[in-house]
């Protein structure tokens, strides 16, 4: 049994047309100490599947269907109050975005970790958690003393280092990390990851790694989930979805990003924007930007296929791997105007509610 | 640079901000059409005898022979003797004032209290019933005139159920003087004083509610409110402590403006209420050209407000660590 199982989850959005379907339906396991990316454009409903773990969202969201187990504790029966107390940091901490703005400007980030590790920890004092956050701080190559420093007065790497010590100073089992060096310049990005990864073997946690970019998923991950249209559309260890991927957009993703291996590739985007997930039709939410798509991915939502070792996708071609591989990497394939419904009916504009 | 080279720094300024108050102070009281005997020419006063007023004023002297008279006058604390009444003005204005400020300053205390408190919670459920009754109940309060409110009050609470006095500050024949205490502190005082302070509190509430409630709407926003969440901590901990927290910062600087207003606007609440305060003797002044007391109460109502302003300033300098002295 993994240490989180999602099975089948669902978080709509209440929005004045309708539901907005962010996470529709995803199955996930993350195992004791494994890193598991989630990779997408935005607005693909990845971050909202990863804080559904801990549900934390807008009030107008909601879990309508599913379950979330974590270690044998179904996190959706949970009430408030038990979700704060027993999973929300001291079990499952997160790294924000931007870890500038991740703290309280008018504490000093030293008493902003002493808050949360007495709130979690009835019997330690506030020496013992300054001590603590001094400790983290040394380790994770910070002053010691900056403990009593604004976090305006923290550069920006910084902050992120700070925003880590936060993060593990309750020693969670698992760190949600949304996008932790998007904010971050190239230089700094990397020695952020390299902490960030071994701070989570010292103490042996599991992560999820939300990021759009392919090259941190492929450094930083063991396993990769590829999120679309608020669903999962493939998953597979790194390796797989770095090197033979079956889904399109996997496939599409993988060209968006520089080679450094290949300087003479170019990149190639994937036309269109990711869809409206208000009520969506049936079909592969993919097809309308898909150069692959058949009328059987219009009509039908296809559903996820085992290709050995826990390699996931959920395309009707997916089994034409080598012909979609091969197309996938020439520039003409994703075109605009290759793309569309195959049966020449334009696509209906106007919805019906 | 440090704090304490701040203060230093904010104090000169203080010094600088009072000399060009009170210089301005003095050359208006010149431009104004009129002097102190005009009112009595009607009366019959002869042309000597007004030359023999005005000189013993010292009102036709040169205007800078005036000026440094009158800047050492206040220096010492002298603000002169009253035209009309022939005595001295502090004793005239310092009462009063001391009553107008017990009144707004309660009126005020309140209106930030529930204020803060309410906009905080407005804004925290944003979109409840709460939150859209809270905007509506705010806005009336804010469009209400104050001498209106003043008199539903009155007619409520004093002609219909008798709970409280009418007007003044105290029971006809109850004991005056004594201390501090025993001025503002009898019950009697206090449920004189509890009418016009509500109308102040009302009419004062609506600013710092919206304005808390816009801030909060902001902070809410903010991902580090997403973190403490996160975090476990609970609601009661992020609203407090961390989000009205942040969102009052903005509000200090427009309490220090509003205590102003509130002292000048005093005299609508002041002549409704009977109550015998600074704004109504500063309008007395003004009609009848009794220089000295008009002169002194802008003086003390234009000193609150740059004292608030400059206290505002230090608090804005221990709330918000990100202020640079600067």
């Amino acid at each position: 049994m993994s240490l989180l199982e999602i099975t089948d989850l669902k978080t709509y959005y209440r929005a004045s047309d309708g539901w907005v379907r962010a996470t529709d339906g995803v199955s996930l396991s993350v195992d004791r100490g494994e890193t598991v990316g989630l990779v997408g454009e935005s607005g693909s409903g990845k971050t909202t599947l990863a804080k559904s773990i801990i549900r934390l969202f807008p009030k107008n969201a909601e879990i309508v269907d599913g379950s979330i187990n974590y270690d044998g504790t179904e996190i959706t029966e949970l009430t408030d109050r038990q979700l704060r107390k027993q999973i929300r940091w001291s079990e499952i901490s997160m790294i924000p975005q931007n870890a500038m703005n991740g703290f309280d400007p008018v504490y000093t980030v030293g008493s902003q970790i002493v808050e949360v590790i007495r709130y979690h920890e009835d019997d330690t004092s506030k020496k013992e958690a300054r001590k603590r956050a001094r400790e983290l701080f040394n380790e994770l190559g910070i002053d010691p003393d900056r403990i009593d420093d604004y976090p305006h007065q923290f550069s920006g790497g910084m902050a992120q280092r700070a925003m880590i010590a936060l993060a593990l100073c309750l020693s969670p089992n698992i760190i949600l990390a949304d996008e932790p060096t998007t904010a971050l310049d190239v230089v700094i990005q990397d020695r952020i990851l390299e902490t960030i990864k071994e701070k989570q073997r010292e103490i042996d946690s599991a992560m999820i790694m939300i990021t759009h970019d392919m090259s941190v998923v492929s450094e930083t991950c063991d396993r990769i989930a590829v999120v679309y249209g608020g669903r999962v559309v493939e998953i597979a260890d790194a390796e797989t979805i770095m090197m033979s991927p079956r889904h399109p957009y996997t496939l599409g993703l993988r060209n968006a990003f520089p080679d450094i291996s290949d300087e003479d590739k170019d990149l190639i985007s994937i036309p269109g924007t990711p869809p409206d997930l208000v009520d969506p039709d049936e079909g592969c939410r993919f097809a309308p930007r898909c150069p692959f798509a058949t009328e059987e991915c219009w009509e039908v939502t296809p559903e996820a296929e085992d290709y050995g070792d826990g390699h996931m996708v959920e395309c009707h071609r997916a089994d034409e791997i080598e012909y979609l591989q091969e197309e996938a990497a020439k520039k003409e394939t994703w075109m605009e105007q290759e793309i569309g419904r195959p049966d020449e009916t334009p696509p209906e504009v106007t919805s019906d509610d | 640079m440090g704090l304490r080279e701040y203060v230093i720094r904010r104090l000169l300024q203080l010094v600088v901000t009072f000399w060009a108050f009170f210089t301005l102070l003095f050359v208006l009281f010149r431009l104004v059409p009129g002097d102190p005997t005009s009112m009595f020419i009607l009366d019959g006063m002869t042309p000597e005898q007004r030359e023999q007023r005005i000189a013993e004023l010292g009102l036709d002297q040169p205007l800078h022979v005036q000026y440094v008279e009158y800047i050492s006058q206040l220096l010492t604390g002298d603000f002169g003797q009253s035209f009309i009444y022939r005595e001295p003005v502090i004793d005239i204005i310092i009462v009063r004032f001391m009553n107008t400020i017990v009144l707004m300053g309660t009126a005020l205390f309140f209106a930030y209290l529930i204020g803060l408190t309410f906009g905080a919670l407005m804004g925290w459920w944003r979109g409840s019933k709460f939150e859209r009754g809270g905007i509506v109940v705010t806005l009336a309060a804010r469009s209400s005139p104050e001498f209106w409110v003043g008199i539903v009050l009155l007619s409520v609470f004093v002609f219909w159920l008798g709970w409280f006095p009418s007007g003044g500050m105290r029971t006809t024949g109850g004991e005056l003087g004594g201390g501090f205490l025993a001025r503002y502190g009898s019950t009697d005082f206090l449920r004189h004083l509890f009418l016009p302070a509500l109308t102040g509190a009302i009419v004062f509430m609506a600013t710092p509610t919206l304005l808390m409630r816009n801030t909060m709407l902001d902070v809410l926003n903010a991902d580090f409110i997403e973190i403490k969440k996160a975090e476990g901590l609970p609601e009661r901990t992020v609203l407090y402590r961390h989000a009205a927290r942040n969102s009052v910062l903005p509000i200090v600087t427009v309490m220090a403006i509003a205590t102003g207003a509130a002292m000048g606007g005093s005299v609508v609440i002041e002549t409704v209420f009977n109550w015998p305060g600074m704004g109504r003797e500063m309008v007395r002044a003004v009609n009848s050209n009794d220089y000295p007391v008009a002169m002194a109460a802008f003086f003390l109502m234009g000193s609150v407000v740059i004292i608030m302003n400059f206290l505002a300033d230090l608090a804005y300098v221990y709330l918000d660590p990100r202020v640079e002295y600067e």
